[in-house]
């Protein structure tokens, strides 16, 4: 790479944020100059975005400093990093759902007119220009005037990093931009970053997926638990060397199932012809203390399934629950015969979030806490559980809301173990969530199905499915497409059955 | 071509659903009377309607910033209660004069003190508005404890009977606020705005100055609270600190109608104010069908509900197809 003059060069130093008792960064450190790319790697709750926020200035930082060009930066806002030139992709994007895409691109900074009317001809014209750069790469035609919330989620992502690029910044930070890309809109991306990278811009380049940081960064900074752990030069490093530093864990997948044949055990759940608006009959047993993953491409049913056994959507069908046919109408009924469902929006359906840690353990369980509520009893129990589950927290008392991703997915997880459960239902229990707390849930899950319960298991990490599971059923277009068990579970067999290709197992 | 949802139609053209409700409106008044439109009726419905159609201007563009004011019945009180004991029935014209410049001024204060309160305190809107609006419908019944005073007739005269070629003067007064609406929309004040309503963290990340276009929505209900005093002061007259209690619920609700969601973002001010004009139809229908005045009230508040409740009865309708 050609040496060039460094325009900007931007570093965080020995950053500190707390959320309320939860310390998101204690040791957070990124140098960043003009003309290269830099990965900012860590598992979720490792604080990359509130690193990438602190940058940015959409938080203040509580200790440590931001030095530009050597010199210390102060933000109060993000206007005042705007001004210098800082733009950022967020990852749950600024786009204003109710506005156009050209009003939303060009917000704060709309050409005007006479009489400081905005230019909407010109606001067009200039937002075609930018809709240019991913030509080709959208579904339908795009135009200026559409609705934000009208537009699929690539697409709106698009407009994110188009907006992000309007402001023409001299250091732009993409977090989890390609997450909701295709490969294709991937390329795209990445050759317009290639681009800004030689027309001097610094970026700073967030995402899970590590092939892509191979292809794209020139630089890596890792951070584990709030500290920078790692840096150096992606050229000197291995993506194992890269996971070792993030998650100071060999591998995930260290866990035997014992021996024991759960097929062998009595049928726990039969369900036949299952009918729903989506699921086009689907018949399925599973064995007591059997591990059963469901697997497919997202939403081929999978969701309607486990609501439909959990009785939170109507269906139609017979469920044979440990040889007596039930049909639940409402999930309460579920719940008395011993089901729990963990969902798959943890934010929406999962969890209050704002209320505290204790509540959220206890909100399908407090019936057994009496009247007046025993609460020393209800603590106490949601105490044991939270170092069961080996919880991350401040007390008991601090809302969900303090925790990350993993940590609050422990507390869904965490309400249903205390009813103690025969059959345990999960809807995508690990999407967003870090690689140790995976690990955790995946030893967890484990030594469930070893007592005895028995578990569905639906997840879109085939990985999981292939290394956890007895059995996976895979779904397609509403059915059970293929069954795959023993030798035949693997994750190109799965991957296939997935799309809808005979291959292996039994269909 | 992409076809547009029922929504995306209302969240486009948020003034279509208020549009149809006040041809209704409308249509059913002008058969029960059918000199709707003739000679003086016009004017005489209009210059009830406007104080009305002011306040619901300000609750309007408050409501798009994603707030609520509920003290503005209370601001129009106040005004109110200082023109009718300052001016007095025997007042000049010119005292008249300088009292309007004065209240304006106040309705801009009061709506300062809210804007302060909510954007700056960060306090919750709702509680905010309900709060000052003790504390200026207030210090309405200490300036004008019984009802009383008033605004010389010579006042009252030009905006009851003033029709500038042939039209009545409210339809002046909303071409103009309209037109000011207009404008304002269309500058970067206007994207602020529905930026803020829309999604303040996402406004905040994108460099808008959140707080302050939070602060100004305050300001400009407080200032067109101050309008609506004065017009509902120069239609009756008369002095009543109680006079804008009533008229709070009322611009909320022209404002719900005129299909402005009260989530923020969504809407203009073209639809609140056909929202207000089909609120006064609605009066003037249940008087002429000469319901028994014990019913009045729950016929129209029945009117009103069902109104609310047409949109969410068709998305209902088009979900079961």
């Amino acid at each position: 790479m050609p040496i060039e003059i460094m325009t900007l060069s931007l570093s965080a130093k020995n950053v500190v944020k707390h959320y309320g008792g939860v310390v998101a960064l204690s040791d957070g450190n990124l140098e960043i100059s003009s003309g290269e790319v830099v990965a900012l790697i860590g598992a979720n709750g490792s604080g990359k975005s509130t690193l990438s926020k602190v940058i940015n200035g959409v938080v203040v930082l509580d200790g440590g400093q931001l030095l530009l060009d050597g010199k210390p930066l102060l933000f109060a806002s993000p206007q005042d990093a705007k001004k210098i030139g800082i733009s950022t992709v967020f990852q749950e994007l600024s786009l204003i759902p109710q506005m156009t895409v050209a009003d939303n691109i060009w917000l704060t900074r709309e050409p005007l007119g006479a009489l400081g009317r905005v230019n909407r001809k010109e606001v067009f014209a200039k937002t075609e220009e930018l809709l240019a750069l991913f030509a080709g790469m959208f579904k339908t035609e795009l135009r200026p005037d559409e609705l934000v919330a009208d537009l699929p989620s690539d697409e709106k992502q698009i407009i994110e990093i188009l907006k992000a690029v309007s402001f023409d910044p001299r250091l732009l930070i993409l977090d989890e931009a390609t997450a909701s890309l295709d490969s294709r809109q991937v390329q795209r991306l990445f050759e317009l970053v290639v681009k800004w990278k030689e027309e001097g811009k610094a970026i700073v380049f967030i995402s899970h997926r590590m092939e892509e940081i191979f292809r794209i960064a020139d630089r890596y900074s890792v951070l584990r638990n709030g500290k920078t752990v790692g840096a150096g030069n992606m050229k000197e490093i291995t993506e194992k060397d890269l996971v070792k530093l993030m998650v100071d864990k060999d591998s995930v997948f260290s866990f035997a199932r014992s021996g024991a044949k759960a097929s062998e055990k009595p049928v726990c759940l039969e369900v036949k012809d299952l009918h729903s608006a989506v699921l086009r009959g689907v018949s399925l047993d599973v064995h007591e203390g059997e591990l059963v993953g469901i697997g497919g491409l997202q939403g081929q049913g999978q969701r309607d399934l486990l609501l439909s056994l959990f009785g939170d959507i109507p269906f139609s069908g017979t469920i044979q629950y440990k040889g007596k046919a039930v049909h639940f109408r409402h999930p309460r009924q579920a719940m008395k015969s011993g089901f729990a469902l963990v969902p798959g929006d943890r934010a929406r359906e999962g969890l209050l979030y704002i209320r505290s840690i204790l509540e959220n353990f206890q909100l399908p369980s407090w019936a057994r806490y009496g009247f007046p509520l025993k609460m020393n009893k209800a603590k106490k129990d949601a105490g044991q559980m939270s170092a069961r589950l080996n919880l991350v927290m401040a007390s008991l008392q601090e809302p969900v809301s303090s925790l990350s991703g993993g940590n609050a997915q422990k507390v869904v997880i965490g309400k249903w173990l205390m009813r103690q459960p025969y059959l345990l239902l999960l809807d995508d229990p690990t999407k967003g969530v870090d690689v140790g707390t995976k690990a955790e849930f995946y030893g967890l899950l484990t030594k469930l199905a070893d007592e005895g319960k028995t578990i569905l298991f639906y997840s879109s990490d085939d990985e999981e499915l292939v290394g956890l599971c007895d059995r996976v059923l895979v779904l397609y277009d509403g059915k059970i497409h293929t069954e795959l068990a023993g030798e035949a579970l693997t994750k190109e067999n799965l991957v296939s059955a997935s799309l809808g290709v005979a291959n292996g197992g039994v269909q | 071509m992409k076809r547009y949802t029922w929504n995306a139609l209302l969240v486009r053209y948020p003034a279509l659903f208020a549009l149809i409700l006040l041809l209704v409106a409308i249509l059913i008044n002008f058969i029960l009377q059918p000199n709707l439109f003739a000679g003086d009726n016009l004017n005489s419905n209009m210059r009830v309607f406007l104080p009305i159609i002011l306040l619901t201007v300000g609750q309007a563009v408050v409501i798009l910033g994603g707030g609520i004011d509920i003290s503005v019945g209370a601001i129009v009180s106040i005004i109110n209660a200082v023109l009718a004991t300052r001016v007095g029935l025997s007042g000049s014209p010119q005292a008249m004069w300088q009292y309007m410049a004065a209240a304006l001024l106040m309705g801009v204060l009061a709506g300062a003190l809210n804007g302060f309160c909510v954007a700056y305190l960060r306090l919750q809107p709702i509680i905010t508005t309900y709060a000052t609006s003790f504390l200026y419908g207030g210090l309405a019944l200490f300036i004008l404890p019984n009802p009383g005073g008033g605004i010389p007739a010579s006042i009252v005269e030009i905006y009851r009977n003033s029709t500038p070629i042939g039209l009545p003067l409210a339809f002046f007064v909303i071409a103009i606020v309209l037109g000011i609406w207009l404008y304002l929309r269309s500058t970067r004040y206007g994207n602020f705005l529905y930026a803020v309503g829309g999604k303040a963290q996402a406004a905040y990340e994108t460099a808008v100055p959140v707080t302050w276009v939070q602060f100004s929505t305050y300001v400009i209900s407080g200032l067109m609270a101050a309008f609506s005093g004065i017009a509902i002061t120069m239609l009756s007259g008369a002095g009543n600190a109680e006079i804008g209690a009533a008229m709070t619920l009322n611009s909320i609700t022209a404002v719900v109608i005129g299909g402005t969601a009260l989530s923020g973002g969504v809407g203009g001010v073209a639809g609140p104010m056909m929202g207000a004009i089909t609120l006064g139809l609605f009066q003037n229908i249940v008087s002429f069908a000469h319901i028994n005045t014990w019913w009045e009230t729950l016929v129209k508040a029945l009117i009103i509900v069902a109104a609310l409740a047409t949109p969410g009865i068709i998305n209902l309708f088009r979900r079961r197809t």
